[in-house]
């Protein structure tokens, strides 16, 4: 999760052509992408498919870091090679589906601005589904800093070793524990900074 | 493991529509009973129950590929209508960084809101009964990880003889696009096969499944005990 920050950090600090194109282009060029993925069972044509994005994500200069984001989605495609009955031609139609799936999505959030992004779909999708969705988007990023702060004090203070199982057990829940509280005050206030600054159930966002 | 980690293109377009459809409505119908006001309040709680369970799939136990879901506790704190759109936005949030496809968020909210519900109500019921806060919410939790874990089960189920059409499909066309249930007819061996391999899945899933229930369980029942011990206030229990 920590390659998330990364991932805004490109999307508004990125140069590119791609960084630049109008983010209801790109969404438009997921939703094409995904259209392919869900009707193609073609090994070469998904390759190519995989190939093109691959290179978009290289000429767009993401961070390399966040290429491994795109990987990740692999370790719960391997449960198919049990359901195929170890097929080689199904499983490369998986994995080349989850892999073109993956990078594209990654690639749509490392070279947008989520704002941008949560702008657009807000054109479409109910006013507050969109801002649940803002509002969990910008809880990742504050929770974040307290997860990576409880992660470093229980490890400073030996708080998880493998040799005390139960002990450690109790820590990660307790760390889980701080970050909901935390999370919680934190989202009180939230609440009431939005409401000295107008909040009156919906939020506007800025232009492209 | 409820967690449908499927990616787009696997399951047949009718069952992932119905999938969206359904949860929509669902979406629109515990919304449209949700004060707006009550809403509008709880949104920022809501932002950040589901900000944790983000977090939560990101810590990932790597040998049985499990992480917590953290979806009953959550169910616990906003209740019922409120935990359907938070892991309505959990799934939209998980399939935009690439964990499962965005084609599968309708069955993932449904199967993942089973679990925030159930737990919810599960937990509510041995809270009554028991009147000890651990064994009620591992209860609660384990209980609602086994149905939805099933559930998860009957909508792979539902898509087996779609897998069996890709499996056989190399080399008999380049696209695919059906909207119907209709299917090819299979000879009494590969409906077997197909049987088969669905045990097989069952078989490595249920086992992982198992170990994730308790984990899971201990984990939020640990999570309850330090929560309530700070801020008694927040899981409303009665005495």
């Amino acid at each position: 999760m920590i390659q998330l920050s990364y991932l805004d950090y490109s999307a508004v600090e990125g140069k590119s052509f791609l960084h630049r194109l109008s983010p209801t282009l790109k969404i438009i060029g997921m939703l094409l992408v995904l259209f392919v993925i869900v009707t193609l069972r073609h090994l070469p044509g998904l390759f190519l498919l995989y190939v093109i994005l691959l290179t978009l994500f290289f000429v767009a200069r993401v961070p390399k870091k966040i290429f491994s984001l795109t990987l990740y989605p692999l370790i719960f495609a391997f449960l198919f090679i049990f359901l195929s009955g170890f097929q080689i031609f199904f499983i490369l139609l998986i994995f080349l589906k989850v892999l073109c799936g993956s990078t594209g999505v990654v690639l749509l959030l490392a070279s947008t601005p989520y704002p941008s992004i949560f702008s657009v779909l807000g054109r479409v999708l109910p006013s507050i589904f969109v801002m649940a969705l803002f509002l969990t988007y910008r809880s990742i990023f504050i929770l974040l800093t307290v997860l990576e702060e409880t992660q470093h004090a229980l490890y400073l203070r030996g708080g998880v070793q493998w040799k005390h199982p139960w002990r450690s057990l109790i820590n990660i829940s307790n760390g889980f524990g701080h970050l909901i509280i935390q999370g919680i005050d934190a989202s009180e206030k939230m609440y009431e900074s939005m409401l000295i600054r107008g909040f009156k159930g919906k939020i506007h966002y800025r232009g492209e | 493991m409820s967690h449908i980690h499927f990616p787009d293109g696997v399951l047949p377009v009718w069952l992932w529509a119905s999938g969206f459809i359904v949860a929509i409505l669902i979406g629109g119908i515990l919304l449209r009973f949700t004060k707006k006001e009550e809403l509008t309040r709880r949104l920022p709680l809501l932002g950040m129950m589901a900000a944790v369970m983000v977090l939560g799939a990101s810590v990932e136990i790597v040998p049985i590929a499990y992480h917590v879901n953290l979806t009953v506790f959550s169910g616990i704190l906003l209740g019922p209508s409120l935990i359907f759109l938070a892991t309505f936005v959990v799934n939209v949030v998980l399939a935009l960084f690439g964990h499962g496809g965005i084609t599968v968020i309708g069955l993932n909210t449904l199967t993942l809101s089973i679990e925030g519900i159930l737990g919810y109500y599960c937990f509510r019921f041995f809270w009554r009964v028991l009147k000890r806060l651990t064994p009620a919410i591992f209860l609660g939790t384990f209980i609602a990880l086994l149905f939805s874990t099933f559930a998860m089960i009957g909508v792979v189920g539902l898509g087996t003889s779609h897998y069996e059409e890709l499996i056989h499909q190399e080399g008999k066309g380049i696209f695919e696009f059906h909207l119907s249930k209709e299917k090819e007819e299979h000879h009494p061996g590969e409906a077997a096969e197909e049987k088969v391999n669905l045990r097989r899945f069952m078989a490595i899933v249920l086992p992982l499944g198992f170990i994730g229930w308790i984990l899971e369980g201990v984990i939020t029942a640990l999570i309850a005990r330090y929560v309530q011990r700070l801020r008694p206030d927040l899981l409303r229990l009665k005495n």
